[in-house]
This record gives structure tokens, sequence and C-alpha cells, in this order.
């Protein structure tokens, strides 16, 4: 169990800057997932922690003590790759105890060790057989399982699920979420999964381009998240940008928005500024009435029952919409509807920068503690 | 056939299980037949010399002779010593070139500037012709114009700079050195593509597991090249052990039959003392020899295959 500490880590491939300056601390026993685009650097930042690759400039500490220069051996830390990376030609008990029998772990120890893991995994019946004659779900099982026996520092996941069917999925997060409850170790988990991102996360790390781009708890991000990229990225289905004016007039704040004005709190902004407002799905109210200011005519264009819902594409202030509606919609594509965003829940951010524009009045109170 | 063989009544129990069992035979039989006509019959008619006095020399030789041949050759001191520079010499090539190929291996598989040229340098002997590089190797080895004496000299290993070749007692060292020279590019290239193979995440969990270069080198490298050493070492082994080039080339298998090996040795049968019966039997035994051999490593490897 340790603390990570990752000062200023910057990595170049040659002339290509990889990582642009990467910090981040993390607690002792706290489960922090990286998500972001293809090609951000999650991997890399990764395998910069397993020593894998070497840190072009800064610092990263395990437990206080800077490991830039440790071979990955002596950083005692397990690492899940999404390839799973078995031994093939050794039997998942060797697999499991080869970093004990590494570590001259005595052979009663070393059973112990892999029986208890192979019972919590479900693996006891497969000790004797080679990877190749193994599922993928049962791979994935023997590569956890083998981080697990030696109880290192901390866990490195490098999309460990990703090579399962959903419902596989859907299983090992919970198995692995519990593993956490019950081992409390460091971990480090790099998902494309948005699900496995809320559902595991204490904190989430969005990175864009190799860059930080939001560190917070899941509810941080996705309810507040600080720039355009974050609100893009968190939450599926993803959030509705349209593009708006900010305009005030004496104490009235509102967006223009075509000819539809949409009131708000005001802004700390320059009447007149570009902005781009963002709405959940689930925050836009369907079968409005068509009374209420706040009302927006729209033309329905697609709807997706989920089961547990219906998302209703619609056609509105010039821009396709999307709706989460927890109830049976029955409309039929084409008809006319009257929807009505949330104007609590409006995320406004400056079209120049991308930054989040917080509410004025409530500035202080709104930021999380 | 089986079509017809399954819906006659009568065709039951043995016959029809023939029949049907012959059924992929006669699909085969044009590849079958090409084979033997191709490899089969030049073998066996090979083989019928060794039993037939063949003499070129004398018109009235030609005649079945038994197993007469196989008498004089346990009698043969020649052929003894022949068999045991045999193993020498396969023994020494065989290991120096696995073993200077696969630490070329190892060196080529690791990144570094100028990478490309250097695998293709690597290749250069294997694309000389054999008996080219020996005479080479008998030039460099001949004190006039070689300066391989004079080094070896300088360094100690020879107590004069005279002609290693010409020294019964270690001249067979100078077509083995020539073979390690000619034949260390097939190792490597095998060996670097075995490498080459073994995916890097499987080193990079074991770096992560605890493991050290040792460590990874016996537990990774060698389980998953094993199958590749295996197969190539029997075929160089089996190769080396058949071609007289070399030795014909630089020593002829002198100074006094010390270099002799038994490819050499039925060459010099064959082609200079004119005795085709004899050097037909010396062949066979060869190729017996060579078949025990072979039989016993694929067994080895097959269990090498079935562990990992
Ligand atoms: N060994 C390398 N040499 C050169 N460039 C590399 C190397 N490894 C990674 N990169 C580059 O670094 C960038 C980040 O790669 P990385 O694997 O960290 O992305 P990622 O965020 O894990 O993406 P994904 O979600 O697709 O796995 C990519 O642009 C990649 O091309
Ligand atoms: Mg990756």
């Amino acid at each position: 169990m340790a603390t990570i500490d990752i000062d200023g880590v910057r990595k170049r491939f040659g002339n290509v800057d990889v990582l642009h300056g990467v910090d981040l601390t993390i607690a002792d026993g706290e489960f922090v997932v990286l998500v972001g685009p293809s090609g951000c650097g999650k991997s890399t930042l990764l395998r910069l922690i397993a020593g894998l690759e070497d840190i072009s400039r800064g610092a990263i500490r395990i437990d206080g003590e800077r490991v830039n220069d440790l071979a990955p051996r002596a950083r005692d830390i397990a690492m899940v790759f999404q390839s799973y990376a078995l031994y093939p030609h050794m039997s998942v008990e060797r697999n499991m105890d080869y970093s004990l029998r590494l570590r001259k772990t005595p052979a009663e120890r070393a059973r112990e060790a892999v029986e208890g893991a192979a019972g919590k995994l479900g693996i006891d019946r497969l000790l004797q057989r080679k990877p190749r004659t193994l599922s993928g779900g049962q791979r994935q099982r023997v590569a956890m399982g083998r981080a697990i026996v030696r109880t290192p520092k901390a866990f490195l996941f490098d999309e460990p699920l990703s090579n399962l069917d959903a419902r596989l999925r859907e299983q090992m997060r919970g198995e692995i979420k519990k593993m956490h409850q019950d081992l409390g170790a460091t971990s480090i988990y790099v998902t494309h999964d948005q699900i496995e991102a809320m559902t595991l996360a204490d904190r989430i790390v969005a990175m864009n381009e190799g860059l930080v781009q939001q560190i917070g708890p899941p509810r941080e991000l996705y309810e507040h998240p600080t720039n355009l990229f974050v609100a893009g990225f968190i939450g599926s289905p993803a959030m509705n940008f349209i593009d708006a004016t900010y305009r005030r007039e004496g104490q009235n704040a509102f967006l223009v928005v075509g000819e539809k004005r949409l009131a708000l709190d005001e802004r700390d902004v320059a009447d007149g500024t570009p902005v781009t407002l963002g709405l959940r799905a689930e925050d836009i109210a369907i079968d409005a009435d068509p009374e209420d200011p706040g009302a927006i005519e729209a033309t329905v264009e697609l709807v997706e029952p989920l089961g547990l819902g219906t998302i209703v594409h619609v056609q509105a202030l010039g821009t396709h919409i999307k709706a989460l509606s927890l109830a049976v919609v029955e409309h039929r594509v084409g008809s006319r509807i009257w929807i009505r965003p949330h104007p609590e829940k409006f995320h406004v951010f400056e079209e120049a920068t991308g930054r989040r524009l917080e509410r004025k009045a409530q500035f202080a109170a709104e930021l999380p503690a | 056939m089986s079509v017809q063989a399954e819906r006659r009544p009568g065709w039951h129990g043995t016959r029809r299980r023939f029949a049907l069992r012959m059924e992929p035979y006669f699909y085969a039989s044009p590849a079958l037949i090409f084979i033997v006509a191709v490899m089969l019959v030049p073998l066996a008619i090979g083989l019928s010399y060794a039993f037939r006095d063949i003499t070129l020399l004398n018109p009235f030789s030609g005649g079945f002779v038994g197993v007469q041949h196989f008498v004089d050759l346990w009698h043969d001191s020649d052929f003894w010593q022949a068999l045991g520079n045999t193993v020498t010499w396969t023994v020494a090539s065989v290991s120096l070139q696995f073993f200077l190929g696969l630490v070329l291996a190892l060196r080529l598989y690791r990144p570094f500037p100028g990478r490309g040229l250097v695998q293709a340098l690597v290749f250069v002997p294997w694309a000389v012709p054999m008996f080219l590089s020996g005479l080479n190797f008998a030039w460099l080895f001949n004190p006039v114009i070689g300066p391989l004496p004079h080094w070896l000299y300088a360094v100690g290993i020879l107590s004069s700079p005279e002609n290693i070749l010409s020294d019964p007692a270690i001249a067979i060292w100078g077509p083995i050195v020539a073979n390690v020279w000619w034949g260390v590019p097939f190792f490597a290239i095998t060996l670097l593509a075995a490498l080459q193979s073994i995916p890097p995440e499987i080193y990079e969990a074991a770096e992560i597991d605890g493991a050290g270069t040792w460590r990874r080198f016996a537990d990774i490298t060698v389980p998953f090249l094993a199958p590749t050493i295996a197969i190539t070492v029997l075929l160089r082994a089996v190769w080396i052990a058949n071609a007289p080039d070399l030795i014909v080339a630089m020593t002829g298998g002198g100074p006094a039959d010390s270099t002799q090996i038994v490819a050499s040795y039925i060459f010099t049968q064959a082609f200079k003392g004119l005795d085709f019966g004899y050097a037909s039997a010396v062949a066979t035994v060869l190729l017996m020899l060579l078949l025990v051999y072979a039989l016993i490593v694929l067994m080895i490897r097959q269990s090498l295959l079935k562990a990992s």
C-alpha cells in the first residue's frame, strides 16, 4: 500500500511530446481512473509509473521515494495488461506464483497465496491448465490473480476488461470493486468505458493530448466539468452542445440561441460573449407545456428505446439534440413536441477558451469542497 | 467409392471398412507415385550399389557381393577415424555456430543505430558459395599469403606461425573455423526471427513480476526459443555432417587422412579410388546413423513442444 506522487512528469518519444507535464497525487488506498481519448497518453503514464519507460522530465515518487531510476522490479508494483500477457508456457499456478518464486517466498506461503487468490477469483480448478486452454474471461482472472498474490504497493490496470463481452465486463467490474474494498490497495485504472470510470473511481483523471484536464470525484466531473473537453467526454449519451450568445440586460441574464432567449443566472463574462451551452440529455424534459417560457419547439428525428428509458433525438434550436426520458415514449418520427431544458442544469462554456463559466451569485457555494 | 460402398447392402464388415480406409490413398496416389519415382527410386538404386562390386576401372565389376563391403568397412580403420572426425567436426561446428548465432541474434534484437545495415552484413557469409569460402580460408591460414597464422602466433595460440592445415593434430580446426564463419548467419537470422515473435508484453510482465535479465532469459527466452533451437540444430547437424565441401577444398582430407570425415571419405572413395560400391556402403551407414540421430532429436522436440 502506498501513495504515488507524480510531479511535473513529461515524456517524449524521439521528437514527439506525448505527456506535457502531468501532476497527480494519489492517496494511499485510493482508486484512480484515467480516462481520455485514444492516444492521449494514458498507457504511457501507466508505463512510466511501472518503470517500463524512462521519464523524460519530472519525478515519480512511490511512498515518498523517488523511483525515476528504479527498475520495474524494484518498484513493487503489479500491472494487469490489456492483452493479459500471461506466460504461455507456464501453468496457471506457475503464472501466479512466478513473482513469489522470484522473491524466494517459502513454497508453503506461496501455495497459500495462490490458492487464496484463485479461490477469490473462482479459478481454483484451473490451476494446472495452460493459458491457451482458457477462455478470455478466465485468462483475465488469471492476470488479476497474478497481480494480487504478491500484495504489491499499487496496482496498475491498462484497460483490463476491454477484451471481454458486456455481460462479463459488468461482472468483473463488480469483482474489481469488491476486491478493492477488501484489499484497499492503491490502484490506477485506465479505461474507455464511462460506466467503469464512474462506478470504480474514487477520483477520475480526465486527460487530453498529454495534459490533465480535470481531476475529481466522478460526480464532480459529471456535474461540474471544468471545460468543454471534459463535458463532452464524460457521460453517455454525450452532452448536447449548442452555440449561443451570452446577454445581460440590467439584472437579467439570458442566452440567445437563434430567435430564442433562455433565461439563466448571471455569469462572470462580458455582455455579448459567444458561449457554448451544454445540456445533458437527462436534463431535458420532453412533452413540456407549450405555454412555459422555457419550452422549445422540436421535431422528433429518432427514438431509441433503451429498456431503462428512451433517448429521443430531436431537431431544435437549429441543431440536433438528444433528450433522455425515463418514461416510455411513443412519439412518431417527424412529430412536433415541446422540450424544456432544466435551467438549473445549464453548463455554460466560453466559446473562445472552452472554460466553464460558473454562476456568479452562487460561485463560492457551488464549488465542491 | 464411399457413396457406393455405403449403399450396397452386401458391403459391410471388414471389406467395407477396407474400402473406406483406402479411399484417401486413391486420391493421393498421383502425388505418391511422383514422390516414389523422384525420391525413392534413386535412393533404392543408390543403396543397391552398396551390395555390388562397382569399380570404374574394372570392366568386369558389377556383380553382387552381399554384405562384403560392410564387413570390409568394419575392419577399415580409416572409416573409424573418419567417423570420429565427423563427430568432432559436427559437434564443434554446430555448437560454435549456434552459440555465436545466439549471441548475435540477442545483440541484433535490441534496437541500435545502424541495426538494419548490420543485419544485412551478418547475412553476407551465407551468400558466399561454401567451396569459395573454403578456398578463401585455406589462403588465410597459409602463412605465406594469409595473416591468420601470424595473428595466432602473436596472441600465443600457435608456438610458431605455421599453417595449421598441415599439422595433423589440429588441421580439422581449419575447416571448422571456415564452417563457423559461413554458418553463423543461419542461426543468427532464424533465432532473431524467433526472438521477434515473442510478445514484448511478456517480458514486461516478467520485469514487473521481478525477473532480472538472466531470469527473463532463462524463463521466457529459452522456453520460447527451444522448439526453434531443436529443429535448427537438427537440420544444421545433418547438413554439416553431410557436407564435405570445406574439407575437400581446404585439406582434401589430409594431412594423412587426419581431417577426413565420413562424407569426404565417401567422396574420396568414389571419385579418387573410383570404388562406387564401397562408397555406397559407407554412404548407407552414414544415412542410417543420421536417421537414428534425427529420430532422437525429433522425439526431444516433440516432448519440448508438449511441455510448452
Ligand atoms: N514507443 C513509442 N514510440 C513512439 N511513440 C509512442 C510510443 N508509445 C506510444 N507512443 C505515442 O504516444 C501517444 C500516446 O500513446 P498511449 O499508448 O499512451 O495512448 P493511450 O492514451 O493509452 O491510447 P489508447 O486509449 O488508444 O490505448 C500516441 O500518440 C502514441 O503514438
Ligand atoms: Mg492505451
